[in-house]
């Protein structure tokens, strides 16, 4: 759970990086009281959890499906890992990741009250390899129980940064802490990169 | 140059410069030798007496010639050298390998660096255990007294630890003189953040796995110090990233770059020095007056720690480790130490002889021990 946890606490950085601009006036809201601030940001993260737990449970069965082989199963997973973390590692470096966020196509809706659920819509489903590496992991667990911990343990992570949204308009030093951020999502990615490798030289030994 | 060294009284006359050595040279000679000379081992006290002269040359130096980088990183690489000589030196003689195996991880046996510090806080709060399998009190590098004396460099030189105290930091310092010019020369600035990155990453999973995932996994001085037996992939895979790290980081870089580039871009112990550089009392301080903005003090410094923009701003920024090399490089003088408190371009000298005389002596105190037995051995290899 641990890796899970560092995994969704970088990359949810690098998502407040991405997605920052567009999510700020949606959920900060500044004219709006903290109350509605509050119900907007559990309605955001109630539908995220909900996305998770949904993508845990196909990822874990697929993955049964997949890999059933013992070897295969740590084969495959072990390249995805390299190939995803390689991507982690773009993510986090690429200057105009700002373009990519998917979050902006919630511009576009006008009814306000679907606005926190959408943004959690798109938010889960914004396909950023740090959710591709949580997918690999989820589908190379034991039980269904251990891909739903992976996940929640991957939500809690990201949703850390979330939590003080309210206040993310009075901070002084957010860019500092949007750059420490970043780093640390490029860093996760050389983590699941060593993960990979490691269980790809342990699957071709032990194949 | 010299005549403004002379002029704004950074260089001294040889019997000044005597005289402020004097307190430098009373202290180290009763720590060395505990104010009684032992002379029955000759290569003991061969090897006292050199590192005795070493530390209160190299000082007098400082005040005779105004300079200050060049004297204290050859006590700094020295200090690195040594202690990864005596580190080695006892492990092979305690252990026969400079390797340990899981035998000695769960007898507590392996020696404590400040590094660990960081990640044994968290755990340290929720668990109230300490997450790292060294001694606590006694035995070689135990656990209390490193931890002691870090935090008193600490709070007195701030990141002035990464350059007066850290016992690795010898080793980049050591490689960034190679070359007189650098091959790379920019350097993203976003990269001095990369230590918070490491520090918030390895203090996250040390505390959710309790174990010093820093030293088990990134550690580059495992190179030079001592590591976990190769035993299996994951070991063959720690030991590999060991070695990557110290040669593109400790090595490879910092010739290329002439930076520190270890100290600057991995080091979670320089991201919690930074910020105790908040709370110092002593600091580098640039006088906007005398600045003629030439950018010879961004060039050399040796952990990015200033920028154009620094200087425009008249202010060194929070990663300086007050290595001194700036102050020696500036042509008009502007950037000198300074003592919290006290208005750039005021009390240079106090400040300067103040901040010389607790940072040199903490690292003649600190690196006294493993230099002294670094010589004893080699004077005993030789004769």
């Amino acid at each position: 759970m641990t890796d899970s946890f560092i995994l969704g606490l970088s990359s949810g950085s690098a998502c407040l990086a991405t997605c920052g601009m567009v999510l700020f006036p949606y959920l900060m809201a500044g004219s709006a009281g903290v109350k509605k601030i509050v119900i907007d940001l559990s309605l955001f993260m109630f539908t995220r959890f909900l996305i998770y737990f949904v993508m845990a449970t196909f990822a874990w069965y697929f993955g049964q499906a997949l890999f059933s082989n013992a070897v295969v199963r740590n084969i495959v997973p072990g390249i995805l890992y390299i190939v995803f973390a390689i991507l982690l590692v773009w993510y986090s470096i690429d200057k105009n990741r700002e373009k990519d966020c998917p979050v902006k196509i919630v511009k576009t809706v006008n009814n306000q009250r679907l606005v926190p659920i959408l943004l959690g819509i798109v938010n889960s489903f914004g396909f950023c390899p740090a959710l591709f590496i949580i997918l690999t992991k989820s589908a190379t667990q034991g039980t269904l129980l251990q891909s739903y911990l992976a996940f929640l343990a991957f939500f809690i992570g990201s949703s850390l940064w979330f939590l003080p949204l309210p206040l993310a308009g009075k901070m002084k030093k957010k860019e500092v802490l949007q750059n420490i951020g970043i780093l640390a999502t490029g860093l996760a990615g050389i983590i699941f990169m060593i993960k990979g490798i490691t269980n790809l030289i342990g699957g071709i030994i032990n194949g | 140059m010299d005549n403004v060294l002379e002029k704004t009284g950074m260089k001294k006359s040889f019997g000044k410069s005597l005289l402020y050595t004097l307190p430098m040279f009373l202290i180290t000679f009763m720590f060395m030798t505990g104010g009684k000379p032992n002379f029955s081992d000759p290569a003991s006290a061969l090897a006292v007496l050199t590192v005795f002269l070493l530390v209160n040359v190299l000082y007098f130096f400082m005040h005779y010639t105004g300079k200050t980088d060049r004297y204290r990183a050859v006590l700094f690489i020295i200090f690195a050298l040594s202690l990864s000589y005596t580190l080695i030196h006892n492990m092979l003689e305690v252990r026969k390998s400079m390797s340990f195996s899981q035998a000695d991880i769960l007898e507590c046996k392996i020696p404590f660096c400040h590094l660990v510090i960081p990640m044994m806080i968290l755990p340290a709060v929720f668990t109230k255990s300490i997450i790292f399998p060294g001694s606590i009190i006694g035995g070689f590098a135990n656990i209390s007294s490193m931890v002691v004396l870090w935090l008193i460099a600490t709070i007195v030189l701030g990141r002035g630890f990464c350059s007066w105290g850290c016992f690795y930091g010898g080793w980049d310092d050591g490689f960034s003189r190679i070359r007189k010019k650098p091959v790379i020369k920019k350097i993203s600035e976003l990269w001095r953040w990369m230590p918070f990155a490491v520090l918030i990453m390895v203090a996250l999973t040390s505390a959710l796995a309790l174990m010093p995932t820093y030293c088990s996994w990134i550690c580059p001085f495992k190179a030079v110090t001592e590591f976990e037996q190769v035993t299996s992939v994951e070991s063959a895979t720690k030991a590999g990233i060991f070695l990557s790290l110290f040669g593109g980081l400790v090595i490879a870089l910092p010739v290329m770059t002439r930076k520190r580039t270890q100290c600057s871009f991995l080091c979670p112990m320089g991201a919690v020095n930074t910020l105790a550089n908040k709370i110092t009392p002593f600091t580098v301080k640039i006088d906007k007056n005398s600045c003629n903005e030439c950018f010879k003090c961004v060039e050399v410094c040796p952990l990015y720690a200033l920028t154009p923009a620094d200087i425009k701003a008249g202010k060194v920024s929070l990663f300086c480790s007050k290595c001194g090399k700036c102050v020696d490089a500036c042509p008009k003088k502007a950037i000198n130490y300074g003592i919290r408190g006290i208005p750039a371009g005021t009390m240079k000298n106090f400040s300067r002889n103040l901040f010389l005389f607790v940072s040199f002596l903490f690292m003649a105190i600190f690196s006294a021990g493993s230099i002294i037995s670094t010589f004893h051995g080699l004077l005993k290899l030789i004769f």
